[in-house]
């Protein structure tokens, strides 16, 4: 059994009931997080320069490679994926921010 | 619904890219104190390579503190890198001078991640951190009366010497 903890246009994002773990879902694939890698894949997300996009010299593509899970999986995501995974990852986190708000 | 997030990490995900970026400014402030006890050391100021060499660790301890205190709350942390450490300085005073600068800076970052702990209502954090809110109270306290000896002394014939012999009396 898994609760949605938060969708974007592209990702979404659950937490498993038994398995104590997270599930994310991109580009047609469904990926599982411990705890540790979801918040690794939280700083890869954050370290991306998207300013970078708009620069032809910095990023000639506009494409950025992320690797998750100690390199398991690879993507190649283009700029509007990586404006709404930046938007997912934190909405991911607020959620559980407002979660201990209201339960506080 | 339990929060799953909530259950592995006990500080607030922001307070923690806080820490992180503090982990890296100790690691930092921890290497231009070796670069300073490096200039000491070759310009024959013994008491005062000492007192940074003590410093580099010190640093680094606190950045420890940091470290330890982020993986032990669920956190990850960052192995921070360190970069543009300068190594060029005029005097004994310049150097003093730089690292009370250094203190106070550290000393401003504490205080933002505190009251933006307040902010978030992690108390956690904000209780730990007191700790480095008094230690850093102390730190600008030590360089500021190694300046005093400055004012007090100069730096011209043997004063240099004086002062150099007088500086592991300043850390309280």
């Amino acid at each position: 059994m898994e609760t949605v903890l938060f969708k974007s246009r592209y990702y979404a994002a659950y937490q498993s009931k038994k398995g104590r773990c997270f599930f994310v879902d991109i580009q047609d694939r469904r990926i599982k997080m411990s705890f540790c890698q979801l918040l690794a894949f939280r700083q890869k997300i954050l370290a991306i320069d998207l300013d970078a996009h708009f620069d032809a010299e910095l990023n000639r593509h506009g494409i950025e490679i992320l690797t998750l899970c100690n390199r398991e999986h690879l993507f190649v995501l283009d700029t509007l994926e990586v404006v709404d995974l930046k938007m997912f990852i934190q909405g991911i986190f607020t959620m559980s921010e407002l979660h201990t708000l209201v339960t506080v | 619904m339990k929060d799953l997030v909530r259950q592995k990490l006990s500080i607030n995900v922001d307070v923690m890219d806080m820490l992180n970026e503090q982990i890296a400014k100790e690691a930092h402030s921890s290497s231009i104190y070796l670069a300073m006890a490096s200039w000491c050391d070759h310009n024959a100021l013994n008491n005062s390579a000492k007192f940074f060499y003590d410093q580099a660790e010190e640093e680094r301890e606190h950045m420890m503190k940091i470290f330890r205190f982020i993986n032990d709350n669920g956190g990850t942390s960052y192995s921070p890198e360190v970069s543009n450490i300068p190594h060029d300085y005029n005097s004994l005073e310049e150097i003093f001078e730089s690292a009370l600068g250094q203190e106070i800076n550290i000393t401003k970052s504490i205080h933002n991640i505190v009251l933006k702990c307040r902010k978030v209502n992690d108390l956690a954090t904000e209780n730990f951190l007191q700790w480095f809110v008094k230690e850093q109270m102390e730190e600008e306290q030590t360089m500021r009366k190694a300046l005093d000896l400055f004012e007090l002394m100069g730096t011209d014939g043997i004063a240099l010497k004086l002062i150099d012999e007088r500086i592991p009396t300043i850390k309280g």
